[in-house]
């Protein structure tokens, strides 16, 4: 099976990442098991069990879940059905949280469990939108990712996991994809069971047997106006939500709340480092056709730029929920998270704008010209950077499905207005010209409008259901 | 035969159960039982750090239904804390797995707003003021006022009023010692009428399914998520079902169990015994009836005498006379009435005849408790079972009182000499159990009242139909002298108390539970697991040790103040009341709980003592270490069994077959039989045999009880229109029928709503109503609806779901708690608190907040409040 799955693999162009993310990290022998569930459907009486178990289990506070049961009604009386389906990480082969997570909180154990390090994580939230199955939270309590880590702690004095244990019906099963005599393996393959969002391609452990398609497709199944079958839905943000269509084949009627991963600070962020390569952009192409005045052109863009480069830095920090601990992203950071390699990138791009405003105060155009490509070079990778860490979240079909280029096409474009409004409105306060004294306004009205679009963009993405 | 029951095996649980999933590097579902006093665990917050902690596994048993699961506390040996609950994996019924309900009870045990110290009413009753005062002061004003009672001949103002025993035996065998007809049970809101249908047909009152093996499933409840016994039939029902084994769900909601079933019937409601009468016509006409079992087991002669006396005495007539009965059940009339498919329940008679003996089935409240006339549910159910030869056979059903265990408990006091008319009022010759929903009418009334009235597990002026009905009894000092509340949790009747006394959740108190789960015997040993830890942990437990000094607080178990206000109430032993609950081997000492259960397990538990002696263990450390035992023996065909010459002694074979004993031989201060009227056995093919604890030891085709009782007409199977039958509804007005009583699988009455998990999950109470109705009806999406009964209204968001039958609307009785006191109680799963409380609570003031905390989406309109009649 291993050696179909991984021609598969490479057949579908992921295969040598994969390979990669298991030789690398906390897998450094052989795996000898790789470890999956099979949730059965077919078994499954909805009773919630599992759910309790697992709180009990890992003390997961109110208001998220590492595991829970989603029920969805098909069909016209008296042809009507419900379906229960136990949601949960699907432990993928190819992890989107591993590989956006910055500091390697998030690993592969080596028996192929994504399993997670609450001593290294920063909160950022990333995993939250590379997952396609939303099956992190931010633990009210720590300020850390947490997730089904498959009872990890259980596993290894020989107990089954906690959710397992307490199944009434047997519905939640182990399995061994690496274990040539583990029977529900064999099962999995012989029948061909589905896994949620293969497309996603993120090769799910997580099989599920006796469902109908609808059950595993959030966006074939609404929640009704009504809500659900017994506990409250609000229909806020927080919530995601599916367009209610005649056409929809299904009806959710119970499913828990997941809270949006990035918000007005994520959009903030994106305006100010924008606001930073956006001055320098344009400072760098008037120096380019010799303008030299220095406080136009080194002095005045560095400040402003240093100014949204600090506020930038801020937003961020303030953004994780782990705050104080944002330093591990630079004692600890993995350079295949977007998130690090975007702070270096701001990083340098701080460094090259001081170096420019301190240089060009003395050295003059002599100096920009030295300096010119690696700061113009650096600048455009401020602002295109996240158009990297967005097709990074891969549970986010809005941003990862989207080409690269059209995403950093757009956030330097972003980076070319919001910079130039506040780079224009700096030149014209240097003129000292009465009439152009709105300007100032006129650059904070465009700020806010491009952080009102950031913020709808960031919401549309994050508001399509995954579970 | 031999029970085809998996057990667990001996050695451990690791990968016990079929399907099981221990096939991964051999994982085990719980430690090795060898390890329970000492298991080392990984923490799980630390992971990936390796903590150790080392926890201490005590058994117990969940109370958190009937069903009795085994649980097991982890006790953290450096914090002295339970941390948690898992399932025991010795216990043959739960098989080391559960419910929600089960690892929640974690929740109960942490709840911060449970009791934990006795209090006592100021103010008015139902004002809210309470003071905290000693448990010496309850235990003697109490015991006091039922030692007056007694004294001066008033015994029937003494009443112990239960909801949820969660053990058995116990507490009737207290209120016997006190020589008074005191018991008070919930049944009558709950089974009382299914009871009815299967004691008329065989004389125990409740079904016992074996699941695991029928090939037909027949459920008219939702033993999937709820009913007796949740956690142990759904492994079992599913178990059959994987295997191929038909599940046919009867419910007019789609129920998870309708969800889960090969054919849901959303049959109108009281209309399932034409819907079974029709598979009884359909298999009789199939000729795939079991003729040789209802000839050899059934009491055809009488039936055939009494129904029709115009045919010859013979099977033949007998069969034709029950063709004739049920000609006019067709799948078209059937149809018409219960609106399911004729086709549909061609298909699934069809399914039926093709398993014989292998039919098994179970209803419980469901159609019997909400229809007049329901109680015919289980008799038309039960009569399927007749048909198919399915009773006592592996794979079908029997009678609960031949796997539910009883032990007898030491020193039984005699049989209390008379009833209280308060309970078995004598226009209800039938009921079964006590007419407990009568009681504050009675009150009203001025047929008696009550002294002393203690309240268990019991919530009535939440849970029975017409709560402002125990309102106004609660509220009247005249009518309820003095109301003992005793509880863990608050609730609306303990608001209502005088005196609310904390005991134990289902981890801090001793009871005894069995029950008919499946086709074995077990006994299951609840205990107060921080005592057993402080015990294996070296404290001395002594004599004069008392369960409250492990529990929070001052929370105390009930067996221990059964056996405290026993002594209270006849200090000097001189009203015969506290010899009963004496030490048996230190005179003048009070019975302890370990000298209690120690003698019902040395002598009372088949194969108890030798199992426990192969251990090197006393009985009771055995089931302290266990938690549960499952009885050897054989589970099926009690009924075909021959009886021993010498258990005939001393009887008379009758006419009819059946041995009874002398008449005058028996004293009329001897205790009753368990069951059945006396006799012990039926002479059948020859052979003295058990037979069934009816009059005629056979399955009563006609039962003569009711006949005898005034009920000819009723005493075969048959249908008594329900006083809400459709037909007779004004469907294209406002009127619907309202199916108020179901369970969900969270949920548990009062008990569980302190349980944050479980509440977490379910908190919301909309009434299920379909898109047909609510269009019909007006009702906006996230509106209101006002539901009127013929006892009053209430309003409740409305939830549309192709889930139920237009024309029928539903609301579980296990959500939507009042909120007693609004100042202090902001929890939407609180119904009380002590301290703050409002002085002018009134029942006015009750309906009106509901109608205006009736909730709908926080964004939406809440204005469109439309009427329903229910009915």
């Amino acid at each position: 099976m291993r050696r179909g799955e991984a021609g598969a693999l490479r057949a579908s162009g992921v295969g040598i990442r994969w390979i990669a993310l298991r030789t690398v990290g906390m897998c450094q022998t052989e795996a000898v098991t790789r470890l999956g569930f099979l949730l059965d459907s077919g078994a499954c009486i909805g009773c919630h069990a599992c759910t309790v178990a697992c709180k009990s289990e890992h003390d997961v506070p109110l208001g998220v879940n590492r595991t829970w049961v989603n029920y969805v009604e098909t069909g016209e009386f008296p042809a009507t059905q419900r379906h229960f389906t136990v949601m949960r990480c699907n432990h993928c082969d190819d992890a989107p949280c591993i590989s956006i997570c910055p500091t390697g909180s998030l690993f592969r154990a080596s028996n192929g469990v994504v399993d997670f390090d609450d001593s290294r994580c920063i909160g950022c939230k990333a995993c939250m939108n590379a997952c396609p199955y939303d099956a992190l939270y931010i633990s009210p309590e720590t300020g850390t990712a947490h997730k089904c880590n498959f009872c990890q702690h259980r596993l290894e004095v020989g107990l089954e996991p906690s959710c397992v244990s307490v199944c009434p019906t047997r519905a939640i099963t182990v399995v061994d994809h690496d274990d040539p005599a583990d029977a529900t393996a064999a099962r999995i393959r012989t029948e061909k069971l589905p896994v949620r969002s293969p497309e996603r391609r993120t090769l799910p452990k997580v099989h599920y047997a006796g469902t109908t398609p609808a059950a595993l497709d959030p966006l074939a199944r609404p929640v009704a106006d009504d809500g659900l079958i017994w506990a409250d839905w609000t229909g806020s943000a927080q919530w995601p939500t599916v367009p209610q269509t005649e056409a929809a084949p299904a009806r959710t009627a119970y499913t828990v709340a997941h809270a949006e991963a990035w918000g007005a600070k994520v959009a903030g962020y994106m305006v100010t480092k924008g606001v930073a390569a956006g001055v320098m952009l344009w400072a760098a192409a008037a120096s380019l056709v010799g303008w030299d005045d220095r406080a136009a052109v080194a002095t005045g863009p560095a400040v402003a730029a240093l100014v949204a480069l600090a506020v930038t830095g801020v937003l961020l920090i303030a953004d994780l929920k782990r705050p104080e601990r944002f330093w591990y992203l630079f004692t600890k950071g993995r350079m295949g998270s977007w998130v690090t390699a975007g702070a270096w990138v701001i990083m340098a791009d701080g460094v090259l704008v001081t170096l420019w405003g301190i240089g060009g105060l003395w050295a003059g155009s002599r100096w920009f010209a030295v300096l010119i490509a690696p700061l113009a070079l650096c600048s455009v990778l401020t602002a295109a950077y996240t158009a990297f860490l967005l097709r990074q979240c891969r549970g986010r079909v809005m941003w990862h499905d989207r080409p690269l280029t059209l995403l950093a096409a757009r956030l330097v474009g972003e980076a070319a207005l919001g910079g130039g409004a506040v780079w224009g409105s700096l030149v014209a306060l240097q003129a000292n010209a009465v009439a152009f004294s709105w300007t100032p306004v006129a650059a904070a009205a465009v700020l806010v409008w491009l952080w009102r679009h950031d913020r709808a963009f960031l919401r549309a993405a994050q508001a399509a259901p995954l579970s | 035969m031999s029970t085809a029951e998996s057990a667990p095996s001996p050695s451990g649980p690791g990968g016990s159960g079929p399907g099981g999933s221990g096939t991964v590097a051999g994982l085990r579902s719980a430690p090795p039982h060898s390890r329970w006093h000492d298991w080392t665990e990984l923490d799980a917050a630390s992971w990936p750090n390796r903590v150790e902690r080392k926890y201490t596994l005590v058994p117990t048993t969940c109370f958190n239904c009937e069903a009795a699961c085994g649980l097991v506390a982890y006790i953290d040996q450096e914090t002295d804390k339970v941390v948690r609950f898992e399932g025991n994996p010795e216990h043959p019924a739960s098989r080391g797995r559960n419910c929600a309900k089960g690892p929640a009870t974690i929740n109960q045990v942490h709840d911060t707003e449970r009791i934990l110290y006795p209090l006592r009413r100021t103010g008015e009753r139902g004002a809210g003021g309470w003071e905290r005062i000693s448990w010496d002061e309850a235990l003697s004003d109490i015991s006091s006022r039922i030692r007056a009672a007694i004294v001066e001949g008033r015994r029937d103002e003494i009443m112990y009023h239960v909801g949820r025993a969660g053990e058995d035996g116990y507490t009737e065998r207290v209120l016997t010692a006190w020589g008074i007809d005191g018991h008070n049970s919930h049944t009558n809101v709950c089974s009382s009428s299914a009871r009815v249908g299967y004691a008329t047909w065989m004389g125990h009152d409740r079904p016992s399914s074996d699941f695991a093996n029928a090939e037909v499933i027949f459920l008219i409840s939702s033993h999937l998520e709820a009913g007796h016994y949740f956690n142990p039939h759904a492994q079992r029902i599913i178990e059959a079902q994987q295997r191929g084994a038909t599940v046919i769900c009867v419910d007019p909601r789609l129920s998870n169990t309708g969800a889960k079933a090969d054919h849901w019937l959303p049959a109108w409601p009281g209309t399932e015994p034409v819907l079974l009468l029709c598979l009884a016509h359909l298999l009789l006409e199939a000729d795939t009836w079991d003729r040789a079992f209802v000839h050899r087991w059934t009491n055809w002669e009488t039936y055939l005498a009494k129904t029709r006396p115009d045919l010859p005495p013979t099977f033949e007539s007998a069969e034709r006379a029950l063709r004739d009965a049920y000609a006019e059940y067709t799948p078209e009339r059937a149809s018409e009435l219960c609106g399911v498919d004729a086709d549909q329940l061609r298909e699934i008679a069809a399914v039926i005849g093709k398993s014989p003996g292998r039919f098994a089935s179970h209803t419980w409240r469901a159609a019997g408790a909400g229809n007049l006339g329901g109680w015919q549910t289980a008799r038309c159910l039960f009569l399927l079972n007749v048909l198919t030869g399915s009773v006592g056979t592996v794979g079908g059903t029997t009678g609960a009182g031949w796997h539910k265990m009883k032990p007898k408990p030491p020193l039984q006091p005699p049989p209390v000499g008379h009833w209280n008319e308060m309970s078995w009022p004598r226009e209800y010759p039938l009921s079964h159990h006590e007419m407990s929903i009568l009681l504050p009418h009675f009150l009203r009334e001025g047929r008696g009242k009550l002294d002393t009235y203690f309240t268990r597990v019991y919530n009535p002026v939440w849970t029975n139909p017409d709560g402002f009905s125990w309102l106004e009894a609660l509220s009247d000092p005249e009518r309820v002298g003095c109301h003992v509340a005793l509880t863990p949790t608050w609730s609306e009747t303990a608001w209502f108390a005088d005196y609310v006394l904390p005991m134990g959740v289902g981890s801090e108190r001793h009871d005894l539970a069995s029950f008919e789960t499946h086709a074995g015997q077990w006994l299951g040993f609840r205990q107060p697991v921080m005592r057993r830890y402080a015990e294996l942990q070296g404290r001395e437990i002594t004599s004069e040790t008392r369960t409250h000094e492990f529990n929070p607080g001052e929370v105390w178990e009930e067996n221990e103040f059964w056996i405290d206000l026993s002594w209270k109430i006849d200090p000097d032993g001189s009203l015969g009341i506290r010899r009963w609950f004496e030490s048996p081997s230190r005179p003048n000492q009070p019975i302890s709980v370990d000298e209690y259960y120690e003698s019902i397990f040395a002598a009372e538990v088949p194969g108890l003592a030798d199992d426990a002696a192969a251990a090197g263990q006393t009985p009771l450390e055995f089931m302290r270490d266990r938690g549960a035992y499952a009885v050897r023996g054989d589970a099926y065909g009690h009924h075909e069994r021959t009886v021993s010459p010498s258990a005939l002694a001393g009887t008379v074979l009758g006419d009819d077959a059946v041995y009874r004993p002398h008449r005058g031989a028996v004293s009329p201060t001897a205790p009753l039989p368990p069951l059945g009227d006396g006799s012990v056995a039926v002479e059948v093919a020859g052979a003295a045999r058990h037979g069934f604890p009816t009059p005629s030891r056979k399955l009563e085709l006609y039962s003569t009880t009711l006949a005898d009782w005034g009920w000819p007409e009723h005493a075969t199977p048959g249908w008594i229109p329900s006083h809400v039958h459709w037909q007779r509804l004004d469907l294209a007005g406002n009127e619907r029928i309202l199916v108020p009583t179901f369970r969900i699988p969270t949920l548990i009455h009062t008990r569980s709503a302190n349980a944050k998990w479980l509440a977490e999950i379910s908190h919301r109470h909309p009434l299920w109503i379909h898109p047909s109705d609510a269009e019909a009806l007006g009702i906006e999406v996230g509106g209101l609806v006002r539901v009127n009964t013929r006892i009053g209204h209430f309003v409740i968001s409305a939830w549309r779901t192709e889930g139920i039958r237009p024309g029928v609307v539903a609301a579980s009785h296990h959500m939507g708690r009042w909120r007693l006191d609004d100042a202090a109680a902001a929890g939407r799963s609180d119904s009380g608190r002590s301290g703050g409380g409002r002085s002018d609570l009134v029942a006015a003031d009750l309906v009106e907040s509901a109608r205006v905390r009736g909730r709908g989406p926080a964004d939406r309109p809440r204005s469109s409040e439309k009427a329903v009649s229910g009915s």
